[in-house]
C-alpha cells in the first residue's frame, strides 16, 4: 500500500437494476421525487419538460401483436467515469458545477454555480439532466413536506440524480461519529433501491465484493468495469461512458436494447 | 441638421429620411428588446426549448453570427499578418460586422444562459477541460480586440476628430493595429475552433462526436477554417447589399475579387476536409458507435440526407468552384450566388451541429425531437440583426467606414 | 463653471473610469450572484430533528406498514416498513405520495355546508356543533316520521373498526341500507360460501407457489396487496417459477408474466372451464384430493367435458386449442399451481362463474388448504361488541327490504352496483338521506350519470372526506375526517393474507386543520340521537372503542403496527369445508347462465369493445392522484388534458387514426374526445381505455385531466350474484 494511503475509503458506488423484476410501476419516481423535493407543475404531460431524476422508459421488441413484448427500463442519472472522470458531462461544464467525485464515484451537481448554460444536458445521451425552465413553485401549504436535506433548485439550472449523496453524506457522519472509517452496505441505499417494491434495484459499492452490487454483475476493473455476467449490461456501452447503473435481464433481446448496434452486427461480447 | 457629423466629401441621405428607416428598424428593435425582457424576467419557459433540446435557435444564431463574423479575424490577418494591403479598403467594414456579430453573440448568451447573472462563473470557477470555457474566454478577450479595432474608425467622426486627444488616440491605435490584428486572428482562431469543439467532443452524442487531433475534435479545427472561409463572403455580401442601398459602388471590384478568390480557396480547402472528415464519420466513427450514417438521415423530412448534401454540394462545392475559378468568379451574378451559398452552407453546417445533434437520438428506444422556435425566441434573434442595420447606418452615415467611397463617388456641388 | 462638450466629455469619461476602478462594480456583481443563489421565492426548507414515526398506510386495502420521516413537526418523506410482514420495506406510488395528499390544495380544513347549487362547490364553513346537530336534526326528524330506513350509507370499507361503527350506527338507528364499496373480495367472498361453505377471506400462499395462472389478474398492476404481490412475483423470479398471465392487453403483469395469452375479453370464465376439460379429460386432476375431500365432481366434469371441449373454448377466447392444451397440462403438471382471478386491481367483483370456475381450478389440482395454495383465513378480530337493541322506531325500519335488494340466504351483503337504478327506478321507498364514508361514488361507480341522478334524488347527502372530491362537492354537508396520517384505523381483512392479521394507523403527524375522526363523529351523532342509538355506542371515543375491541392485540399493535397470528395453519381437513357436504363442493349454480357475457352495446353501431385497464400510476380508488404520481404518467396514457386510448394500428389503419390524433369514443353511455395511442398490445377490435383519469373534484392538479372511464360504462348485474359483471362496453371511435 502506498503510503499517505487516502483517509477516505474509495468507493465506486453503483446500482443494479433487474429488469426482469422491475413492473415499471413508477414507485421509484416518486420515491426520488419526495426524497429530493423535486418540483412539479400542473401539466406534466410533456415528457421533455418534466424533471424526474429516475425515469422510467418501456421498450418493445418491436413485434406485432400478439408477439409483442415490453420491459420497463428505469433511468437514473447513470454517474459516468468516462475514462478518469472525464464523464460527458463534467468534461463539459465551464463553470464546475458538476464534478466527479473520485472518492464515492458520484456525478455531483453543484445548484448555486450552475449557471444554466445547459452544454451538460447536450453532452449527456441518457437525458438524465433536466432544466428548470421555471421557478418551482409548491401550492401553499405543501412546501412543509420539503426535506431540509436537499436543497431546492431555483429557476434557470440544471439538476439531474445524485444518487441520494445527502443520504452518503448522513452516513458517513453517523461513522465518523462511531470512530468508522466505512460505512456499511445498508447505511448508504438510495431513496429508490429502498422504496422499490419488487426489490429490482440494489444499490452499493461495486468495489467492495462483499456488495450484492458486485457479486451481482462482477465488474471488469480492468475494462473500465465492463459487466462479466453474461445477463448484466450498461445502457450505451460502446460510448465509452463508463455508467455505474448496471441492468440485468434474461431476455436477449432487451440486453441488446440497451446498446445500438449496426444491422447484422453481434451484441458485443463481455471479456 | 446632422451635417456637422457627416464626413467630408460624401452624400448622405437627408435626415429624415434616415431618422424614418432607424424607426423603423429601431421598432423591431424595440419587439426584440421586450421578447428579451420577457426571457430575463419570467425565464426560459418563455421559449420552446426543453430538455432534449438544451441548445436551440440561439446557440444557433450564436454559432452562426460568430462564423459569419469571422471575416473580421481573417480579413485583418490578411491585412495585417499577410500584407494584402489592397484589403485595407474593406477591413473598416469587416470589423465593423464582425463587431456587430461578436457582441450580438454575447448578447443572446446573456439571454440563452439560465442564471445570466451569475454566468461570469465561467471565468471564476472556470474548468479547464470544457470547450465552453476556451469560448468564453476567447470570445470576450477578442470582443475586446474588436472594440480596440472598431474605436480608431469611431474616432475618425469629424467632430471627434476634431478634440486632440481623440485624434492622437486613433493615430496610435492605427499604428499598432496590426499586433491587435494579430492577436485577434489568434484568439478567433481559438475560439471558432472551441464553438466547433463543443458538438466535437460529445463523445455520448455519435452524431456529433468527431475523432481527436491532440486535445481537439476534427470539427474545431473545420469551425476555424470555414469561419475564414465564409467569414470573408459575408462581409462582401453586407458590402454588396450596402452598396445596392445606398446607390452607390463603396469597395472598388479587385478588392472584392481579392478576397472573394481567398474565400474561394479556402472554402475548397475547407469542402475537401469537410467531405473526408463526414466520410470517416460516416465509415469508421458512427458504426464503431452501432450507427449507420442513414440513421441520422432518414426519421423525417426536415433532417433527411438533403440536409447534408445542400450543405457538402450545393453550399460547398458549388460556390468554392466560382470562387476559385477566375472567369465565373468575375460574372457579378454568379459571384453573388456564390458567397450567398457560402454563406447559407456556414449557416446549415451550424444548424447542423447544433439542433440535429440535439434531435437524434441515442438510446435505441428513445424517438426523434423535433422543435419549433417560440416566438420570444425568434424576436430576440432578429434582435441583433436590427441592432447590426442600426449601428452600419450610423456608422456609414457618421464615420469613413469605405476610403474608396469619396473616390468612386466624387461629389459634383 | 460653463460646461463646454470637452470638459463635459472628459467628465463622463472620468467619471466612467473612475467608477470602473473602484469596487462598485464588482460588489454589485457579486452582489447580484449571491442574490440569484437565494431567491426569497424560492423556498429554503427548515432544519430540525430527524425522527421517524411507524404507521399503516390506509389509502388502498393494502395495508403495508409505513416509517414516515420528521423533521420537527413537519412529515417530508413516507418509506415503507422494513420488517412489515406485508411489504418488509417495499411502498408503491401511491403511499409515496401521501404527503402531498395530506399537505395539498385538496383538503378540507373545516365542516363545511352548501351554499349554492348541488355541485355548484359553493360551500360556507361551520362549526362542528352546527355540522353535527344538522345531520342530528335531520335524522331524528326521518326516525320521527317512521322512516329512518329511507337512511341510506356508503362505506369504504367491508371491514375495518370505522365502516363496522358505521354499519352498526345505521343498524341502531334503523336502517337496513348500509353498503360498501364493492370489489373482487365481493365475488370470492361468494366462492368461498358456495364451495367452502364459508363466507371469509381466502388466502393465497403466492410466495410459496410456483405456478401462478392468473385469469386478468393484474398482480403487478395494484391487484390485492401490491406490494405483497411484488415481492411475490420476485421471489417467484428468483426460484424459477412461472407466471402465466391470461389478458387481453398487455399490461404490466402481462409484461412480467413468463407468457402472456391475450384472450378476447369476458371469456375468462370460459377458458378455465376449457382447461378443466382438458386437465379432466386426460386425468390430470389431483385424485386423492378429489375422491377424498370434493363432492359434485361427477357433476362438474360431466358439464366441462360436454359444453367446454378445447375446440369450443378456442373459438369463445381466441387461444388456438394447443395453446388450451398445453396450458392445461403445464397447470396441471407444477408442483404448487395456482389459479387466480378478478380483473385489473380487482376493484369490480365480474361474473361470479368466473370466480366459481377458476377456483375449480385450483381444487382439480388439489391445491386446496397446502403450502403454496388458496384456503380460507379467519378473521383476525372478535368483534364482541354488544348487541344492538334496537327501538320500535328502528325495528320496523329494519324490517323494510334493502333498497339495493342484496342479502339473503345467496346474496352477498351489499349490492351498491343496483343501488343508483334503485334509486331512480322502481324504488320500495324513497332514499331520504345518504351519508358517504371513505368512499366516492360520484367517481368510482359506474355510469357516473345515473349515481348522479340518483344523488339529485336525495335530499340530503352528507360526506365525511378529507378531500374535496366530486362526492364531496356534491354533497349537502361534509363533516371531514382526519387525513389518513393524522388518525387511528384498524386495517383488516387484507385481500389475499394468508393468517389473519390486524394492522393500525396511527397520527403521523396533529390535525392540520379542523378536521375529527369519522369513527368519533360517528359516535356523537349517536349519543346526540339519544335511547337506544346512543346505547349501542357504549364508548367515550373511538379510542377507547380500540381498547375494548382489541384487547391484548393493542400492545403488539402499537409497539410492531401490526397483529399476525403467525402460527397460522390452513384448517385441518375435518374441519375445513362448512359445506352440508362436509366437503369442497364443485357448485354448479352460478353455471345456469352463459359463462361468456357480451358486453353492452349493438354491435352494428358499436363495433369495437372497450375495456378499461389498471395502473398502479393512475390512483383509481377513492383517493385520487396525487401530483407526482401524474407526472409519472405516460404520454401514451395523458396528454395535456387527453386522455389516450390504446388501440391496435390495425384497428387504427381501418378508422384512419394515427398515432396521437384525436378521436371521438362513444359508448351506449357517453361520448367523449380522447387521443390515440397505436400499440401492439392490444387486438384489433379492442379500445382500452386508462382508469384513473377524468376527476372533476380534488385540486387542479387532477381535476380535468382525460376521462372517466367509469362515465363510459353501465353495470350489469350478475344473474346470480347480483353483483356487478361488467368488463367493458361496446364502443365506437371515429377521427375527431
Amino acid at each position: 500500500m502506498k503510503e499517505g494511503h487516502n483517509q477516505i475509503q474509495t468507493s465506486k458506488f453503483g446500482m443494479v437494476i433487474d429488469l426482469d423484476k422491475c413492473t415499471g410501476c413508477g414507485a421509484c419516481m416518486v420515491a426520488c421525487m419526495s426524497e429530493n423535493n423535486v418540483p412539479f407543475r400542473e401539466d406534466e404531460s410533456d415528457k421533455l419538460l418534466s424533471i424526474t431524476w429516475m425515469r422510467v422508459y418501456q421498450i418493445s421488441n418491436g413485434k406485432p401483436y400478439p408477439d409483442n413484448e415490453i420491459c420497463y427500463l428505469p433511468r437514473p442519472c447513470m454517474h459516468c467515469e468516462g475514462h478518469a472522470g472525464h464523464s460527458p458531462c463534467v468534461s463539459v461544464c465551464p463553470a464546475t458545477a458538476t464534478d466527479y467525485d473520485s472518492a464515492s464515484g458520484i456525478v455531483s451537481q453543484i445548484y448555486t454555480r450552475c449557471f444554466g448554460c445547459r452544454y451538460c444536458m447536450g453532452a449527456c445521451p441518457y437525458h438524465a439532466r433536466y432544466f428548470n425552465w421555471w421557478d418551482p413553485v409548491w401550492p401553499k401549504g405543501m412546501e412543509q413536506y420539503l426535506s431540509p436535506n436537499v436543497s431546492p433548485r431555483m429557476r434557470g439550472i440544471v439538476e439531474k440524480c445524485s444518487f441520494c449523496f445527502h443520504r452518503y453524506q448522513l452516513a458517513r457522519d453517523k461513522a465518523y461519529y462511531e470512530g468508522r472509517r466505512t460505512i456499511k452496505e445498508e447505511e448508504y441505499q438510495s431513496a429508490c433501491t429502498q422504496a422499490c417494491p419488487a426489490g429490482a434495484i440494489t444499490f452499493g459499492d461495486l468495489l467492495n465484493p462483499g456488495h450484492k452490487v458486485h457479486q451481482m454483475v462482477l465488474p471488469d476493473l480492468n475494462h473500465h468495469g465492463r459487466p462479466r455476467n453474461p445477463h448484466a449490461f450498461r445502457l450505451l456501452e460502446r460510448l465509452g461512458t463508463n455508467p455505474k447503473v448496471y441492468y440485468l435481464s434474461g431476455r436477449e433481446w432487451v440486453r441488446r436494447a440497451g446498446d445500438n448496434y449496426v444491422q447484422g452486427e453481434k451484441q458485443a461480447e463481455h471479456h | 441638421m446632422d451635417s456637422a457629423l457627416i464626413p467630408k466629401g460624401v452624400k448622405r441621405c437627408p435626415t429624415w429620411q434616415f431618422l424614418l428607416w432607424i424607426g423603423i428598424v429601431g421598432a423591431v428593435l424595440l419587439w426584440g428588446v421586450y421578447a428579451m425582457l420577457l426571457c430575463w424576467i419570467k425565464g426560459l419557459n418563455q421559449t420552446n426549448m426543453n430538455d432534449y433540446y438544451g441548445f436551440a435557435l440561439w446557440i444557433w444564431a450564436d454559432l452562426a453570427v460568430i462564423a459569419l463574423g469571422g471575416g473580421a479575424f481573417f480579413t485583418g490577418f490578411l491585412r495585417y499578418v499577410v500584407g494584402k494591403d489592397e484589403l485595407k479598403n474593406i477591413i473598416n467594414y469587416a470589423v465593423l460586422i464582425g463587431f456587430i456579430c461578436y457582441s450580438s453573440a454575447l448578447l443572446i448568451l446573456a439571454i440563452d444562459v439560465g442564471q445570466p447573472l451569475r454566468s461570469w462563473y465561467i471565468f471564476w470557477h472556470a474548468n479547464v477541460h470544457s470547450m465552453l470555457t476556451e469560448v468564453a474566454f476567447c470570445l470576450s478577450c477578442y470582443f475586446g480586440v474588436l472594440c480596440i479595432e472598431y474605436i480608431p474608425l469611431v474616432l475618425e467622426n469629424r467632430q471627434l476628430d476634431r478634440v486632440p486627444f481623440f485624434h492622437r488616440l486613433g493615430h496610435n491605435m492605427h499604428e499598432i493595429m496590426a499586433i491587435f490584428a494579430a492577436t485577434g486572428a489568434f484568439l478567433s482562431f481559438f475560439h471558432q475552433g472551441s464553438l466547433g469543439g463543443v458538438a466535437g467532443v460529445m463523445f455520448g452524442r455519435p452524431f456529433a462526436f468527431r475523432e481527436h487531433l491532440l486535445v481537439w475534435p476534427y470539427t474545431f479545427f473545420l469551425f476555424t477554417w470555414s469561419a475564414a472561409a465564409c467569414g470573408p463572403c459575408f462581409t462582401l455580401l453586407i458590402t454588396h447589399i450596402t452598396e445596392a442601398i445606398t446607390g452607390k459602388r463603396l469597395v472598388k471590384d479587385n478588392v472584392k475579387d481579392l478576397l472573394g478568390k481567398i474565400s474561394g480557396w479556402m472554402l475548397g480547402t475547407y469542402i475537401i476536409a469537410k467531405i473526408i472528415d463526414t466520410w470517416y464519420w460516416a465509415a469508421v466513427t458512427a458504426p464503431s458507435k452501432g450507427f449507420t450514417l442513414m440513421e441520422f438521415y432518414s426519421d423525417n423530412a426536415f433532417y433527411g440526407i438533403w440536409i447534408l448534401v445542400t450543405e457538402i454540394v450545393i453550399c460547398g462545392v458549388l460556390p468554392a468552384v466560382i470562387l476559385m475559378i477566375g472567369p465565373l468568379r468575375r460574372n457579378r451574378p454568379l459571384f453573388l450566388s456564390a458567397i450567398i451559398l457560402a454563406c447559407i452552407g456556414v449557416c446549415l453546417n451550424r444548424w447542423v451541429m447544433v439542433l440535429q445533434i440535439m434531435a437524434a437520438p441515442v438510446m435505441p428506444f428513445d424517438n426523434w425531437a423535433l422543435y419549433l422556435p417560440s416566438w420570444q425566441e425568434v424576436a430576440t434573434t432578429i434582435l441583433p440583426v436590427a441592432y447590426g442595420i442600426i449601428l452600419i447606418m450610423i456608422s456609414y452615415r457618421y464615420m469613413p467606414v469605405f476610403p474608396q467611397e469619396q473616390e468612386l463617388n466624387p461629389v459634383v456641388e | 463653471m460653463k460646461i463646454d462638450r470637452r470638459s463635459f466629455l472628459s467628465l463622463g469619461i472620468g467619471a466612467a473610469a473612475g467608477t470602473a476602478l473602484s469596487p462598485l462594480p464588482w460588489k454589485i456583481t457579486d452582489d447580484l450572484s449571491i442574490w440569484s443563489q437565494n431567491w426569497p421565492w424560492t423556498p429554503v426548507p427548515q432544519d430540525g430533528e430527524a425522527t421517524y414515526v411507524n404507521s399503516v398506510c390506509t389509502l388502498c386495502p393494502g395495508g403495508c406498514g409505513i416509517s414516515v420521516r420528521k423533521i420537527d413537526d413537519r412529515a417530508v418523506k413516507i418509506e415503507g416498513m422494513k420488517g412489515f410482514p406485508i411489504n418488509d420495506g417495499g411502498i408503491c406510488i401511491l403511499g409515496l405520495s401521501g404527503l402531498q395528499l395530506l399537505y395539498g390544495p385538496t383538503r378540507i380544513a373545516s365542516p363545511l355546508k352548501r351554499t349554492g347549487k348541488r355541485g355548484e362547490g359553493a360551500f360556507q364553513a361551520v362549526s362542528w356543533k352546527q355540522a353535527i346537530s344538522e345531520v342530528v336534526d335531520k335524522l331524528s326528524s326521518l326516525r320521527k316520521e317512521g322512516k329512518p330506513h329511507t337512511v341510506a350509507g356508503i362505506s369504504g370499507e367491508r371491514e375495518g373498526t370505522t365502516g363496522r361503527l358505521f354499519k352498526r350506527f345505521l343498524t341502531a338507528y334503523g336502517s337496513p341500507n348500509f353498503m360498501h364499496v364493492p370489489s373482487a373480495a365481493d365475488a370470492s367472498e361468494q366462492v368461498l360460501y358456495l364451495m367452502h361453505g364459508q363466507g371469509t377471506t381466502l388466502g393465497m400462499d403466492l410466495e410459496n407457489a410456483d405456478y401462478i395462472l392468473s385469469f386478468s389478474a393484474g398482480l403487478l398492476d395494484g391487484w390485492g396487496s401490491p406490494v405483497r404481490m411484488f415481492k411475490a412475483n420476485s421471489r417467484l423470479k428468483d426460484k424459477k417459477g412461472k407466471l402465466v398471465q391470461i389478458e387481453p392487453r398487455l399490461s404490466s403483469t402481462a409484461a412480467k408474466a413468463d407468457k402472456w395469452l391475450p384472450i378476447t375479453p369476458g371469456a375468462e370464465g370460459a377458458l378455465a372451464l376449457g382447461l378443466a376439460h382438458v386437465i379432466i379429460a386426460e386425468s390430470l386432476h389431483n385424485r386423492e384430493f378429489i375422491e377424498n375431500y370434493t363432492s359434485g365432481f361427477e357433476a362438474f366434469a360431466n358439464y366441462v367435458r360436454n359444453g367446454f371441449s378445447p375446440d369450443i373454448v378456442a373459438q369463445i377466447t381466441g387461444i388456438p386449442k394447443a395453446g388450451i392444451v398445453s396450458l392445461a397440462r403445464e397447470f396441471a403438471g407444477a408442483s404448487r399451481p395456482v389459479a387466480i382471478c378478478g380483473r385489473g386491481q380487482g376493484d369490480t367483483p365480474g361474473a361470479l362463474c368466473e370466480a366459481v370456475a377458476v377456483h375449480a381450478l385450483n381444487a382439480l389440482v388439489g391445491n386446496i388448504n397446502r403450502t403454496g395454495g388458496v384456503w380460507s383465513v379467519a378473521q383476525p378480530v372478535d368483534f364482541n361488541w354488544s348487541q344492538v337493541w334496537p327501538d320500535e322506531p328502528a325495528r320496523m325500519g329494519l324490517a323494510r327490504k334493502r333498497i339495493d335488494g342484496a342479502g339473503g340466504p345467496l346474496l352477498p351483503q351489499s349490492l351498491l352496483n343496483r343501488f343508483p337504478q334503485a334509486v331512480n327506478g322502481k324504488n320500495p321507498y324513497e332514499v331520504q338521506a345518504l351519508l358517504v364514508s371513505n368512499a366516492n361514488p360520484l367517481y368510482t361507480m359506474r355510469d357516473v350519470e345515473s349515481v348522479k341522478k340518483a344523488f339529485d334524488r336525495i335530499g340530503f347527502i352528507v360526506s365525511f372526506s378529507s378531500y374535496m372530491d366530486e362526492t364531496a362537492q356534491y354533497s349537502d354537508l361534509i363533516l371531514p375526517n382526519h387525513h389518513y396520517l393524522e388518525r387511528y384505523e384498524v386495517v383488516e381483512g387484507i385481500k389475499g393474507m394468508t393468517s389473519p392479521f390486524i394492522g393500525m394507523a396511527k397520527p403521523v403527524v396533529k390535525p392540520l386543520y379542523n378536521t375529527r375522526h369519522t369513527a368519533d363523529v360517528i359516535i356523537e351523532l349517536a349519543s346526540e340521537l339519544k335511547g337506544t342509538v346512543a346505547a349501542a355506542f357504549p364508548w367515550a371515543s373511538y379510542e377507547a372503542c380500540l381498547k375494548q375491541t382489541l384487547g391484548y392485540k393493542v400492545n403488539a399493535l402499537a409497539e410492531d403496527g401490526y397483529w399476525m397470528d403467525g402460527g397460522y395453519m390452513p384448517p385441518d381437513w375435518s374441519n375445513a369445508f362448512k359445506t352440508p357436504s362436509g366437503k369442497f363442493e364443485f357448485n354448479l349454480s352460478p353455471f345456469k347462465h352463459k359463462v361468456y357475457t357480451h358486453p353492452e352495446g349493438d354491435p352494428s353501431i358499436f363495433p369495437l369493445v372497450l375495456i378499461p385497464y389498471d395502473s398502479l400510476r393512475l390512483a383509481n380508488d377513492q383517493i385520487g392522484n396525487a401530483p407526482f404520481m401524474t407526472k409519472t404518467v405516460a404520454d401514451t396514457v395523458l396528454q395535456k388534458s387527453d386522455a389516450v386510448v390504446e388501440i391496435n394500428p390495425e384497428t387504427g389503419k381501418q378508422l384512419r387514426l394515427a398515432e396521437g390524433s384525436l378521436a371521438v369514443l362513444k359508448t351506449p353511455k357517453k361520448t367523449v374526445k380522447v387521443a390515440v395511442h397505436l400499440s401492439q398490445g392490444v387486438g384489433p377490435g379492442i379500445v382500452a381505455v386508462p382508469r384513473g383519469l377524468g376527476h372533476l373534484g380534488n385540486d387542479r392538479y387532477l381535476a380535468g385531466k382525460g376521462v372517466n372511464v367509469n362515465d363510459l360504462i353501465g353495470p350489469v348485474d350478475d344473474v346470480v350474484s347480483g353483483l356487478d359483471a361488467a368488463w367493458g362496453i361496446r364502443a365506437s371511435l371515429a377521427k375527431s
